[in-house]
């Protein structure tokens, strides 16, 4: 009975595990010339299990009904509420990827079938109730993930990046689980419930060390600041509908399973903790604004932006309180719309051979040349900046008030110092778009896939954003609810 | 702090794995040299790896066919080794440990076939 229940509760990964082999099947037997069928079949993979998960969310799952195989796996809404936001980057990852692939002949039927073990991967991370399950989802994702950023195998830049995305991240995952053996040692279980219970009173030094190593784990794949130096390297090499989904759906994994680990697991020890989150995230603000600047990459520079905004979802954490959690999941819906929406610009910015352009001095004059593209652009600029009229604005309004609210007055003022010179770059890339000479660099035209995308995600950070704030707040209200019933 | 006194099993373990390890690397060559059979040469000085010479320029070229294989044969002798703990303890995970391993046994041979078709096991 228990075994059974377990597994109408993990149905949506039930959906893509067994979706993904039978597409892998069809990949080698129908060969490459199949392969936008089978990105097509992957997305409605995707669309479903987002079908069976909505109900999770929208009925504020918590609680022990959600518990799978005795606490090992979690199908609750705070769960939900991430997978959501990876089924989305993981659809966009497929939708743009076969135009892009084609100009360079290199579209194969193994990319949407990497994809769907990537985000199954990525969802159960976020599910993950103990360590083992964490680990298990991590590498799932990370597998897959080093394969697809050398996708563009003849391309030197794109075999270099997922080389060193794989060194990084065993580091990483050796880290992990030396942190995690010492959590084990000292607490005598790998369950969350067990750790938390465990994990009262007098930290000693052992399990302290073991705290520390597991988060200097997550924030390798978090790509925090002083474990960020990988991001640049491999968001620039690695094809771009690829970097969008680094950029989107393991980004999200790992931040909701560093809320988990740190919130749920390691809750009775918040003090141990903060002062290492507060640390990783104005280290991650103010290097992730100043290395920006000099940069002349558009995808190197969207990396170090995403470093920042790490920071800034960080700062929700060092609150450490539900006000805090809610408010992280918020800015990471915006920040997953943000993403989507510039790397689908710069995938739309060709030249005349319908060659990628990523150098920010071909994109002068990009107003007058291509409207509407220079518009959606500004658009995701300015949000990212969190100019007030667009909705980035909002989700930085209401991690800074979590932290406000929790007496972490110098934090906040600190992040918000940074936010003001991580505009400067923003700003300078809308300079040269609108204010510069024409280059006249960027002409192939785009996929509809492309344009269809790019303007849900304008529409989205444009101020008609501010009508979805209600519906933000409830739902991840619910779903901080469910991360905080257990803690 | 930790209490260190319960570690000294360990630094006794490490004590005598040191010594006997000494042992065993300065008592031959001490006997070696006393009884006069102490006779060096090129070949004895080199150093010993499974056949092939230790020391080569590690840009050579390397059939990737050798690497297939070799993959191939590790996710099998670990399967292997899976089922060994797995049927012992049958009786104690009943059904569903029964069910787990056939998911895994089926999802290996999905591999199995998809690496197949690929041509992954056709030498030439």
């Amino acid at each position: 009975m228990e075994f059974a229940q377990s597994l109408r509760l993990i149905l949506p990964e039930e959906i893509l595990s067994i979706g993904g082999l039978v597409l892998l099947l069809a990949a080698a037997w129908l060969g490459d010339k199949a392969s936008r069928a089978i990105s097509i079949a992957s997305v409605a993979l995707l669309v479903a299990a987002a079908a069976v998960t909505v109900p999770t969310l929208s009925g504020g799952a918590m609680g022990p009904d959600t518990q799978a195989f005795l606490g090992q796996f979690r199908a609750d809404a705070f769960a939900a509420y991430a997978k959501l936001l990876i089924y989305v980057s993981g659809a966009a990852a497929l939708m743009i990827a076969p135009r892009f692939f084609e100009q360079f002949r290199a579209m194969r039927a193994e990319y949407p079938v990497l994809l769907v073990f990537a985000v199954l991967g990525t969802g159960i991370m976020v599910s993950a109730g103990d360590l083992m399950t964490l680990y298990i989802g991590l590498e799932m994702n990370s597998l897959a993930a080093y394969v697809l950023a050398s996708f563009l195998r003849v391309d030197n830049r794109s075999a270099e990046a997922g080389l060193k995305y794989f060194v990084l991240g065993a580091l990483a995952s050796g880290i992990l689980l030396y942190g995690m053996s010492l959590t084990y040692g000292f607490t005598g279980t790998t369950s969350f419930a067990g750790i938390h219970a465990a994990l009262t009173g007098q930290l000693s030094t052992g399990a302290l060390f073991g705290v520390i190593l597991v988060l200097a784990g997550l924030a390798f794949k978090i790509s925090a600041v002083p474990f960020h130096m990988w991001t640049p390297d491999v968001y620039e090499g690695a094809p771009t509908p690829v970097t969008m989904f680094f950029s989107t759906a393991p980004k999200v994994a790992a931040i909701a399973l560093t809320m988990r680990v740190a919130l749920e697991a390691f809750g009775n020890q918040a003090d141990a903790w903060r002062q290492v989150v507060v640390f990783a995230a104005l280290a991650s603000i103010v290097v992730g604004a100043l290395g920006a600047i000099g940069q002349s990459n558009i995808k190197r520079l969207l990396a170090y932006s995403s470093i920042n905004n790490v920071g800034f979802i960080l700062v929700g954490l060092a609150t450490a309180t539900q006000a805090g959690a809610s408010a992280m999941l918020v800015y990471l819906a915006i920040y997953v719309m943000m993403s989507i929406g510039s790397f689908v610009a710069v995938l739309m910015l060709r030249d005349a051979e319908s060659n990628q352009i990523e150098s920010i001095a071909s994109m002068a004059g990009l107003s007058r040349t291509r409207p509407l593209l220079g518009w959606c652009l500004l658009v995701m600029m300015l949000s990212l900046a969190g100019i007030p009229p667009l909705f980035g604005f909002w989700g930085k309004l209401v991690v800074f008030r979590a932290a406000v609210d929790a007496d972490m007055i110098a934090l906040a003022t600190l992040a918000i110092v940074g936010s003001v010179i991580s505009a400067y770059y923003y700003l300078m890339v809308c300079k040269t778009m609108f204010f510069d000479e024409p280059a006249d660099q960027v002409k192939g035209a785009s996929d509809w896939a492309h344009w269809a995308l790019l303007l849900i995600a304008t529409l989205f950070n444009s101020p008609l954003g501010y009508l979805l704030t209600g519906w933000f707040d409830n739902l991840a209200g619910k779903a901080s609810a469910a991360l905080f019933l257990a803690a | 702090m930790v209490d260190l006194s319960q570690y000294l099993p360990i630094l006794i373990f490490l004590g005598i794995a040191l010594a006997l390890s000494s042992l065993f690397v300065f008592l031959p060559m001490g006997v070696s040299r006393l009884t006069g059979t102490h006779n060096p040469d090129a070949e004895k000085l080199s150093e010993y790896e499974c056949g092939f010479p230790a020391f080569e320029d590690p840009r050579s070229q390397f059939d990737v066919r050798f690497y297939l294989v070799a993959i191939l044969f590790i996710i099998f002798d670990l399967e292997a080794a899976f089922l060994f703990p797995w049927a012992v303890s049958l009786d104690m995970t009943g059904w569903p440990g029964w069910i787990t391993m056939m998911v895994f046994l089926g999802e290996l041979a999905i591999g199995l076939a998809y690496a197949w078709k690929k041509g992954a096991l056709e030498w030439e």
